[in-house]
């Protein structure tokens, strides 16, 4: 397909090459490049100066040993990388990471697909609850986890206080400050916070299958689970492949709502590589560390989105 | 094989009516085809018949079995969607084996019916193409493979062909006919087109909000329309039909209206003196000679005949055809005369009853 297209689009143009550079087609031809070159202009200028710029500076400042403060320092070339790889602490993190976004992003999945489906039924309460299921998306998060931090809280949470008068527990339950039920509970927070744009996107493919493919699902003999598997879940394959890979990027690199939850404690259990960065940059005042961690985890994430995108390609054209 | 059978098939929807009370007993074999204006509810018939809708009232056979509460699946049909429905991720051979797979058949036997619909229809190079690879009449074909292969009793057709181009369309037409010749299944086609109607049934079915109008073999519906909706709805171009009175003297019926008065053919009992409806075919209009006069209105010429219509006293006009050399001047007056041997007498309203006597 790609190559069809790019042989398609190449004729033209060596025509013209073949013709003398005066002939007026090709005047015309070299001032629409030009025009689109000055159209193009203010978003490369835009793209530079947010993003190439900071994503150089910060491979450049991984070079040095910076206090933060004052920004002085001297180039150590790669020693940051070097340490970096040789302590411990950025293998407990990376592994924080990834457990992180595994558990929270699984859930997000099938929270979000489940409710997508439940909605898209003909419930009478289904305009109230569309709108009701993102609040947990648009409030603040600083808001969100304060509140959270209080149902959690273990002398006056109602969490607890339900469950001992329940009698399901004797004692009231650590949440946040204990393991592994502090990395339980952030996965929990962040599926529930971040699950209704699972619900949004999934539920705007839904809408759109046809129901003619159901109603011929159903005259060819398939029930309401084949029904699922064979027509509803192909058709949110390739929404959910956007879905996965957005809300992969963001929870690898999720911030606030950890670090409010648990600061990355208990000691550095919930700590994942952004709280890392943010501690070596801003608490221990390491710019350069905290710079060569950064471009560490760009470096993750950029491998994993480029398997991913593979992975996502094979499947399509097979 | 199997017949069905609607009796006093009702069906609402909340306040709405779509179907009144149907009656209709389609026999082993058949092709019968629903037709009607939109929203008459022939794809509510069919919806129901598919098992995709539930009758409020009434039952539905296939053969001896009442399906009223049997699910699309267990009711041993096919169905062509007008969108032709195909699962847009498979390929088109798993497309025609999906309903073989749900009933659960051996690879083997799959493979077997899959290979066969496909050369009967030409899929073969197809097969392992994806339904978006393929143009609109390939998607119809495969729609149609994948009703083929489950050998099904009775075979449903919901407007099939509309989505296709004039000459596609002329080209289905055909396989299908010869499709339905080969299998003898019996067929269930709905369809606003009464081309495709007229062309592939053995008979049709004209149905008119809910109601059934008339169930005869193709002829027969335009030969001797059984009321005055399916007069006018049978026949490209459609039937003359003037407003007028009906007189009785000296033992022959007189129809009169403005510029023009007729004897009519022997009529029923039930038809008495008074306000009453004549239709005549455009091609019972004859130019040249006879008693009436009219003026030369609008003539179309289509290459092998002309359609020429007349503006007769009282507002009146008649549509009739020529051969095409005779091509009359716009605005000459020119002499006419109706064969009244052949003209059909209605009762007054939209549905207003065929008065004639049986032929």
């Amino acid at each position: 397909m790609m190559a069809a297209m790019s042989t398609g689009g190449g004729e033209p143009g060596s025509q013209a090459e073949s013709r003398t550079s005066r002939s007026p087609q090709a005047m015309l031809e070299r001032r629409y490049a030009r025009l689109g070159l000055l159209l193009i202009a203010p978003s490369i200028v835009v793209f530079s100066a947010v993003i190439i710029y900071p994503l150089l500076a910060a491979i450049y400042l991984s070079l040095f040993e910076l206090y933060t403060p004052t920004l002085e320092g001297g180039f150590v070339g790669l020693s940051n990388y070097r340490e970096l790889l040789a302590r411990g602490e950025f293998w407990v993190s990376l592994r924080n990471t990834l457990v992180w976004t595994a558990g929270t992003l699984s859930l997000q999945i099938v929270f979000g697909i489940g409710m997508a489906l439940m909605l898209h039924q003909n419930v009478w309460f289904r305009s109230l609850a569309r709108s009701l299921i993102l609040f947990p998306y648009f409030v603040s998060t600083v808001v969100a986890v304060l509140v959270w931090r209080w149902l959690f809280n273990d002398l006056y949470g109602i969490l607890n206080h339900l469950l001992v008068e329940a009698r399901l527990i004797d004692m009231p339950i650590d949440y946040l400050g204990a393991m592994p039920n502090a990395m339980i509970s952030i996965i929990l927070v962040g599926a529930w916070k971040y699950f209704p744009f699972v619900v949004i996107a999934v539920l705007a493919r839904l809408q759109t299958i046809p129901d003619v493919l159901y109603e011929a699902a159903r005259i060819d003999g398939a029930g309401p689970i084949a029904r699922f598997f064979d027509v509803t879940l192909p058709q949110l394959r390739e929404v959910l492949l956007v879905i996965v890979l957005l809300r992969a990027i963001w929870d690898f690199k999720e911030f606030d709502l950890i670090f409010l939850l648990t600061g990355g404690g208990p000691v550095i259990s919930t700590q994942t590589l952004s709280l890392l960065v943010y501690k070596e940059a801003f608490a221990l005042n390491q710019m350069g560390m905290g710079a060569a961690y950064g471009v560490v985890m760009m470096a993750i994430m950029l491998v994993f989105m480029i398997f991913y995108i593979r992975q996502a390609r094979k499947g399509d054209s097979s | 094989m199997a017949g069905v059978e609607f009796s006093r098939v009702r069906k609402e929807f909340g306040g709405f009516t779509a179907i009144e009370a149907l009656d209709l007993r389609i026999e082993e074999g058949e092709f019968v085809s629903l037709l009607g204006p939109s929203g008459c509810g022939k794809t509510t018939t069919l919806r129901m018949l598919a098992g995709l809708e539930f009758p409020t009232a009434g039952e539905i056979r296939i053969g001896e079995r009442v399906v009223n509460d049997v699910p699309p699946g267990q009711r041993d049909i096919a169905m062509v969607f007008q969108s032709y429905a195909l699962y847009p991720h498979m390929t088109v051979r798993r497309n025609m084996e999906y309903p073989l797979r749900k009933r659960g058949l051996p690879a083997a036997e799959r493979q077997a019916s899959v290979l066969m619909a496909a050369e009967m229809l030409q899929l073969t190079e197809l097969l392992d193409r994806k339904p978006r690879q393929l143009s609109g009449g390939q998607q119809q074909r495969v729609a149609l493979g994948r009703a083929l292969v489950r050998d099904p009793q009775v075979f449903l057709f919901d407007e099939p062909l509309s989505n296709l181009d004039a000459k596609l369309r002329g080209h289905m037409r055909a396989e299908l006919v010869e499709l339905h010749a080969r299998l003898g299944r019996t067929m269930v086609y709905v369809t606003h087109d009464q081309l495709e109607a007229m062309t592939m049934s053995d008979r049709i079915a004209i149905i008119l909000a809910g109601e059934l109008q008339q169930f005869a073999p193709p002829q027969e519906v335009y030969r001797a329309p059984a009321n005055r909706f399916v007069a006018g709805f049978i026949g490209m171009p459609s039937m003359n039909l003037v407003d007028g009175r009906l007189a009785h003297g000296s033992g022959s019926w007189q129809f009169m209206a403005p510029g023009i008065a007729l004897p009519v053919p022997a009529l029923a009992e039930t038809a008495v003196a008074g306000e009453a409806c004549l239709g005549v075919r455009p091609e019972h209009v004859h130019i040249g000679a006879g008693e009436l006069q009219g003026r030369v209105q609008l003539v179309e010429q289509t290459g092998h005949e002309n359609i020429v219509v007349l503006a007769v006293a009282g507002g009146i006009r008649l549509t009739c055809r020529t051969p095409a050399s005779m091509i009359p001047r716009m605005g000459d007056t020119v002499d006419f005369r109706i064969d009244s041997e052949r003209v059909h007498v209605f009762a007054p309203g939209d549905t207003g009853p065929r008065l004639n006597l049986p032929a």
